[in-house]
């Protein structure tokens, strides 16, 4: 075996060790936002809080949007071209700075001058669950937008290849994997339920 | 790799983020007219499957080549 084999060798076991850790700790990941979720249709049954349609509608498309931009960067990488690639992580982490400013101004109320929330985390059950699930989602997200800007500098000094860009690939399925948690906690914030006053 | 291997998958990905957003779309409608959380976690469900297959790679998981 060449020397040429065995690295590449070692580099593909590398790859399914790295991908099997990583999908892991989406699994431990998912019983922390299933419990939330179960918490939600276990306090508030078929109703809601009186959420903003619009705002929710608007950050939902945003993410989603994010989710195109950063498959485009991966995609990217994956056929050498690079300036799609920082391109595309550049605007994936500006649009998750966008949700993330649209639900701490909206949702959260945190800027008042702006506009005033009409929930508060210690109010009652709904502030509480609002507060729980979108907090701990927007804790992903600045992960997220970290891991992103970590990938981004890398790449930008020459960091990865076609052939080897594991670090892109592990950041674009954590940020997707943020999206999938926004799937399920659209609905379940904003759709599911008739609005309690 | 040439170009229109990329573009093509530019394309692929600019179809699967359409197909994410007239989901979407579908599901506030369906909550506005039709008031039914299964039917609305059923889409939220198909929404993540997408995204998981097409966006996450799962499938990368049990691929023997082990390749990007």
């Amino acid at each position: 075996m060449t020397t040429v084999t065995a690295a590449l060798e070692g580099y593909t076991q590398q790859l399914r060790n790295n991908r099997m850790g990583l999908w892991l700790f989406f699994i431990s990941e998912a019983f922390l936002f299933g419990g939330l979720l179960v918490t939600r249709f276990y306090l508030w049954g078929n109703t809601r809080p009186e959420l903003d349609q619009t705002i929710g509608l608007i950050v939902t498309g945003v993410l989603l949007l994010s989710s195109f931009s950063m498959n485009m960067a991966e995609t990217a990488i994956e056929h050498g071209d690079r300036r799609t690639f920082l391109g595309g992580l550049a605007v994936t982490a500006v649009l998750g700075l966008v949700f993330l400013i649209g639900v701490m101004v909206f949702e959260w109320g945190l800027f008042p001058a702006i506009y005033e929330g009409h929930l508060k985390p210690g109010d009652n059950v709904y502030g509480a669950v609002v507060f729980a699930m979108t907090g701990m989602h927007a804790l992903h997200v600045i992960s997220g937008i970290i891991f992103i800007a970590i990938v981004w500098n890398l790449g930008r000094k020459g960091g990865f290849s076609p052939e080897r860009h594991w670090g892109v690939e592990s950041c674009a399925i954590y940020w997707h994997y943020v999206d999938v948690v926004w799937i399920f906690f659209y609905p379940a914030l904003y759709l599911i339920g008739t609005v309690a006053h | 790799m040439n170009n229109s291997a990329r573009t093509k998958a530019y394309g692929r990905s600019a179809m699967i983020a359409l197909t994410l957003a007239v989901l979407t779309i579908i599901e506030f409608y369906v909550a506005i007219s039709l008031d039914s959380a299964i039917f609305l976690m059923l889409i939220a469900l198909f929404k993540a499957v997408i995204v998981v297959q097409a966006y996450m790679h799962v499938s990368r998981l049990w691929s023997p080549e082990g390749e990007h």
